[in-house]
């Protein structure tokens, strides 16, 4: 039966346009197959952003002159906009201070690695397996706890979230669950899916548009389909500008929401 | 349903994926902690140093300014006083000699007075005698031609001539 089911699948494939599916995501590992270490398309992608990264990042800073040229101003820029966009704004410069490397190296990290989405070769987000969002969202996870354990100690946070003043006492049966669930799960998990799904969304896209213009303009001989074509081959252009702007934004998001729940450990007072 | 257990695949991390992710982002970490944000942190320190120790420079230049300006007012303002006092004393100096001057026109002015006032009458005393002289030889020559002989004697004449010019000095 499931014999037959992927006979018929493998046909369809066969004659249909070539659509991207959620085994994309899913790729066979390539390199050291059944270990801890195992290496698949997605985590090559991601070893050799990572690579990119830190070789323009090092060479950069290793050339770092106090007259910057166009290269340097342009880093400059993006490092300024993290430190002053984001962290400094959320916590101000004195608490901020601390959190500044932190929140550079998540932007940094996710933004390269989104758009790998849209560069040839890779077409495949380094960010678009749930590891590595679940692995960023648990370094704020514990930055904050740890945050809150040292500025007001956990206790105090714990009252403080789950028992937010201003809200009538029966409620607190409800609320306090809830709140709690929040700052022990749904943060880091929301994170987490926000980013991943965000990506995953992206390439579904993009790679629909690319496959059906692919089919129409060059699988089918019809001038009339050629046409069709070309409207999907437009789309997954303009998708690619647009994945572009979310891996930037989806970066920001994920950095502005880290920065935001470590504020929130700090104590309420002023 | 191959489809189904990928979609729940999908959200379950692999190990290997755990490890690569957590592995990428600790060196990521590491560099930009240690080595990328310090690197560009000391030129951002460096040139924000520069930048206030230029602002300071420019303070000082400032200030520098500002005293040079202060001390050229006080010179121009002693300056003014100091003027204000030459001319015044120029002034005083000025009222002084022409007071002196007047007083010394004033003296020698009585002293010409005096010195002609004293000649005019001396003059006037050589005058008187010289007319004396005079009006007695011509009075006698007078007296003479018209008494003849009678006269000739000297006693009588000055006695008359003493008298005439006494008449006369009554008159006057």
């Amino acid at each position: 039966m499931s014999q037959v089911g992927s006979m018929t699948m493998l046909l369809s494939e066969a004659s249909g346009p070539s659509l991207p599916t959620i085994k994309d995501f899913l790729p066979p590992e390539i390199l050291f197959q059944g270990t801890p270490f195992a290496i698949n398309r997605i985590i090559f992608i991601r070893i050799v952003a990572t690579i990119v990264l830190l070789t323009v990042m090092c060479v950069t800073a290793s050339r770092v002159k106090l007259i910057p040229g166009r290269w340097q101003s342009a880093v400059e820029w993006v490092l300024d906009f993290v430190r002053n966009g984001i962290v400094y704004s959320v916590l101000g410069s004195e608490r901020g201070k601390r959190y500044v490397p932190m929140i550079t190296t998540i932007f940094m990290t996710v933004f390269v690695f989104n758009l790998c989405g849209v560069i040839p070769g890779a077409n495949m987000a380094a960010t678009a397996t749930i590891a590595t969002p679940l692995v960023f969202a648990l370094w704020t996870w514990c930055q904050y706890w740890i945050a809150a354990a040292r500025e007001q100690g956990l206790g105090h946070y714990l009252k403080e979230e789950m028992f937010p003043k201003g809200v009538p006492w029966p409620m607190y049966v409800i609320v306090a669950p809830i709140q709690l669930f929040e700052i022990a799960i749904v943060r880091p998990f929301s994170l987490t899916l926000r980013l991943f799904a965000n990506m995953l969304a992206g390439h579904m896209l993009v790679g629909t548009c690319l496959a059906m213009g692919q089919f129409y303009i060059i699988e089918m001989s019809n001038k009339l389909m050629t046409l069709v074509g070309g409207v999907w081959l437009i789309a997954g252009l303009v998708f690619v500008c647009f994945e572009i702007f979310v891996a930037a934004l989806q970066a920001y998001v994920f950095a502005t929401l880290s920065t935001v729940y470590i504020s929130q450990s700090y104590p309420q007072a002023e | 349903m191959p489809q189904a257990t990928d979609g729940v695949r999908l959200f379950l991390p692999e190990t290997y994926d755990i490890v690569w992710s957590l592995v990428i982002l600790v060196v990521i970490a590491v560099a930009f902690y240690k080595f990328i944000l310090p690197k560009f942190q000391s030129v951002f320190d460096e040139r924000a140093e520069k930048i206030e120790g230029g602002m300071a420079k420019a303070q000082k230049a400032q200030e520098d300014a500002d005293a040079a300006k202060r001390k050229y007012e006080d010179q121009l303002n002693n300056a003014r006083v100091d003027a204000a006092k030459i001319r015044d004393d120029a002034r005083d100096e000025a009222g002084s000699i022409i007071a002196d001057a007047h007083k010394r026109a004033d003296a020698e002015a009585t002293q010409i007075t005096t010195n002609a006032r004293r000649s005019i009458a001396s003059q006037q005393q050589q005058a008187l005698v010289s007319l004396k002289g005079q009006v007695g030889t011509l009075a006698t020559a007078l007296a003479g031609k018209i008494l003849g002989a009678k006269l000739e004697d000297g006693d009588v004449q000055s006695t008359m001539i003493d008298s005439v010019i006494d008449e006369l000095e009554q008159s006057k």
